[in-house]
């Protein structure tokens, strides 16, 4: 068959098809368990969900677990290898054991959440007119208007319903006091969150029983707020519907099957660049009869491919003089241009600092500490620490342009250490954070592994937080790299309300 | 809606009809040739000439010849390449078409990779066939109850109709390919049984002999396969099926044709409404047959330019139309 289903593993010899769940799970001797507070003992807000995911025998579970799998490929949510025609298509390694948050823990997140959103909005408005934050010297003016995500074409312009990031997927991890910490924002075409709603989907479908007894909040109101909070930034008001459209690069692309989901579910179109033109500045879309306005483009493009005629030139995906019409304030772009510098992750130290110089709070969600190898006191540390640090480029995503000091071959520090002496400004480092793990299902039955947590922020007129958000988890043991690129995999996330 | 979305329905509904007119042939070729003694060059070459394949080697070795039909990546006709591409079509275009319709199309892509399906093509070659026919119609049962009958579904049904009023000559045509010898004894029983084996290819062989039992099916066989209003693949009626659903999409009434598809449709269906099969024969079936094609093909040339590939950079664009 040509598509291969997560690999049927099996269970440790000593645990039987027989035996219960948990029976045989050791926690993660340092890290923060999401389930176990001790051995056998679970969070108060988990007590529910291990004892009635506690009652199945591993054989029921491994059989709901290929159930699972079997929904993802018969949907063909799967991605494929396409070097080759008759390429494998492999689905998204998906978790059955979910990922639990308590709904008091949830509601400081959530507030330390908007208030990130709101401090990174204010930044980019600033840093595209008068650039007070720079003047009054919080952030130094040359790291910030040397970041590749600026985009000087953006100065002085306001786009339309004044919002620069309508969705944020902000990455957070809990450190080994089970302290959350910001790892990064992206603020630029953050993916994942169809993921999110198809492993609710899959989850309800596999474990009916499990959601009437343990009280989580839905998850599926996301299309919907999200097309809500476009409309609200729509540039037009003469009485007609505004035009939404999804811009997605193609169907080659590895995010395609969330475009179509989003379009989908949101009820509007999916569209290609080839799709659209622009005629006196506003954008049209080619239709089976003849052009029609569009008023919105929730853009799934990076900011380099949109428009050829002001951005790379070469690129084939986008709509020329697309630019054009954005800055009549014909369309909007979600999210706007130029969101980059807040992506930029030499800029994201300051981002507490924002907060407090934009809304005069303290910021209730804190940053990893960081390093900027633009400075040279930071540079030297890292240099000199090299080995125990992780390193990133502070343009990439996804793990790539990474390097995991502690585990790194000596060619590969040596490689780093060029790289940031050749280029200081594209490189940070942070400590290496123990991140908590989940217990999760592997070839030697469950066993702690590690994960992330990458909530959705919707913001229009109004802030929405998505409740949870994507579980990333490593499955290699003591790996610490999440990423779906990197071999991760996923696991829903439930936000329990109090008594589970 | 979108001119690309449209012309992705267009050719979804389309690939899976070929993918299923495909099988018909090959099925029909395979029944003849148990009844019938037919020399080893003709046996299978008939099929690669209607579907436009000339230079295939192996045109002798009927195995060879299923094998390309049926399974080749490398051709783009292939029963695979049909349904590959079918799948294709509506994995770009899944928000447009239904959830049902989505998982069926992914399920039967997902069977014609499989082990199981070569294992059915081994050692059960006709209920294979069958198996390929029923995929099309069981996708378009579900297309046609879960998915709203608007211009999308306008553009698969256009797809579907246009395809299949090719397929149906090019059935029809297998006749002129295969060259039996027919000694003066068995002519009659041979003609007759090739005539039975189209019908039945077609689905035809009851709705004919319901209506036409006493007519010599020299003509009644393709009067009734080109001419029949009523039955659901004749050349006619799929056409009258596009042109519905042209008009379907334009708004406009079928007598007022304005677009250039729908001019094009116009044209060939008020054509076939003034010839009879007699002219047909008189013209010789074949070259007849040719000429349909190449109309429809002409169509389909038409159909592109009218909703897909339109040129819009025009500055008559002020007032949009919704």
């Amino acid at each position: 068959m040509g598509v291969q289903s997560q690999k049927q593993t099996k269970a440790n010899p000593s645990a039987t098809a027989e035996e219960v769940l948990f029976a045989q799970y050791q926690p993660h001797p340092t890290a923060w368990d999401e389930l176990f507070q001790l051995p056998g003992c679970p969070h108060a807000h988990c007590q529910t969900l291990v004892d009635r995911l506690g009652q199945l025998g591993v054989g029921d579970f491994l059989e709901r677990r290929i159930g699972a799998d079997l929904v993802f490929v018969n949907q063909g949510i799967t991605f494929s290898v396409y070097s080759d025609r008759r390429g494998v298509e492999k689905i998204f390694p998906f978790d059955l054991i979910p990922r639990p948050v308590a709904a008091a823990e949830w509601d400081v997140l959530e507030r330390g959440l908007r208030q990130r959103i709101q401090a990174l909005n204010l930044f980019l408005h600033d840093i595209y007119h008068d650039q007070k934050i720079l003047r009054d010297q919080v952030i130094p003016a040359d790291l910030a208007l040397q970041s590749k995500g600026f985009r000087r074409e953006m100065i002085g312009f306001d786009p339309p319903g004044g919002q620069y990031i309508h969705v944020v997927g902000t990455d957070l991890v809990r450190d080994e006091h089970g302290q959350f910490l910001v790892l990064e924002d992206n603020g630029r075409t953050p993916s994942g969150v169809s993921y999110v709603l198809e492993n609710r989907a899959v989850m309800k479908r596999v474990f009916p029983n499990l959601f009437q007894h343990c009280r989580v909040r839905r998850v599926e109101d996301y299309p919907q707020r999200l097309r809500e909070a476009l409309l609200s930034v729509a540039p037009r008001s003469n009485g007609d519907s505004p035009c939404i459209v999804l811009l997605s690069p193609g169907p080659y692309n590895s995010a395609y099957f969330e475009h179509s989901y989003l379009a989908r579910r949101m009820g509007i179109e999916l569209v290609l660049g080839q799709d659209l033109f622009v005629h006196d500045d506003r954008v049209y879309l080619k239709t089976t009869r003849g052009p029609q306005r569009v008023d919105v483009i929730y853009r799934r493009l990076d900011d380099d491919f949109l428009d050829p005629t002001v951005f790379r030139p070469d690129s084939l995906l986008g709509v020329p003089h697309l630019f054009r019409a954005y800055r009549a304030g014909n369309v909007t772009l979600a999210n706007a241009v130029g969101t980059g510098i807040a992506d930029d992750k030499a800029i994201y130290p300051f981002v507490e600092d924002m907060i407090r110089y934009y809304l005069s709070e303290e910021p209730l969600l804190r940053n990893v500490p960081t390093y900027i190898c633009a400075r040279e006191n930071d540079r030297r540390y890292t240099l000199e620490n090299l080995d125990k640090l992780v390193v990133k480029a502070v343009n990439e995503s996804g793990g790539y342009g990474m390097l995991m000091g502690p585990s790194a071959t000596s060619a590969m520090l040596d490689e780093f250490r060029c790289k940031i002496l050749a280029h200081p400004r594209n490189y940070i480092a942070q400590p290496i954070v123990t991140l908590s793990t989940c217990p999760t299902w592997t070839d030697e039955g469950l066993a702690p592994r590690h994960v992330d947590l990458r909530p959705y922020i919707v913001s229009g007129k109004s802030i929405w937080v998505l409740p949870g958000g994507l579980t990333r988890t490593a499955l290699v043991k003591g790996s610490l790299v999440v990423n779906s690129s990197q071999g991760g995999g996923s696991k829903d996330t439930w936000v329990v309300e109090n008594g589970g | 809606m979108i001119s690309r979305v449209a012309e992705h329905c267009f050719w979804m509904s389309r690939y899976l009809e070929r993918a299923e007119n495909t099988a018909r042939i090959l099925e029909v070729n395979q029944t003849l040739l148990l009844d019938f003694q037919v020399p080893q060059e003709q046996q299978w070459r008939p099929l690669l000439i209607i579907s436009g394949i000339h230079d295939f080697p192996y045109h002798n070795d009927g195995e060879k010849v299923q094998e390309h039909l049926t399974w080749d990546a490398s051709n783009p006709c292939s029963i695979w390449s049909s349904l590959q591409m079918a799948r294709e079509n509506g994995r770009i275009i899944r928000e447009v078409i239904s959830v049902d319709m989505w998982e069926r199309l992914n399920h039967y892509y997902l069977w014609i990779q499989s082990p199981a399906a070569r294992s059915r093509y081994q050692h059960n070659r006709s209920e294979f066939y069958s198996q390929i026919k029923r995929i099309n119609q069981l996708l378009h049962g579900i297309t046609d109850s879960t998915m709203s009958h608007g211009e999308a579904w306008d553009f698969l049904q256009l797809g579907r109709y246009l395809e299949r009023a090719s397929q149906t000559a090019r059935i029809l045509d297998v006749k002129y390919h295969m060259l039996v010898p027919t000694p003066s004894h068995l002519g009659a029983q041979i003609d007759t049984a090739h005539w039975a084996a189209i019908l039945l290819s077609c689905s035809g062989y009851e709705p004919y002999h319901k209506q036409r039992a006493h007519v010599d099916p020299e003509i009644g066989v393709p009067d009734f396969l080109v001419f029949d209003p009523l039955f659901p693949r004749s050349v006619r009626r799929c056409l009258l099926e596009c042109q519905k659903a042209a008009h379907n999409i334009s708004g406009r009434p079928l007598s007022q044709p304005e677009n250039e598809a729908e001019r094009a449709l116009h044209s060939l269906v008020g054509w076939l409404h003034l010839v009879q099969i007699e002219d047909f024969l008189r013209a010789g079936l074949h070259e007849a047959l040719t000429d349909v094609v190449n109309r429809i093909h002409d169509i389909g040339d038409a159909i592109m330019r009218t909703y897909f590939d339109v040129q819009f950079q025009t500055p008559a664009i002020k007032s949009p139309a919704g």
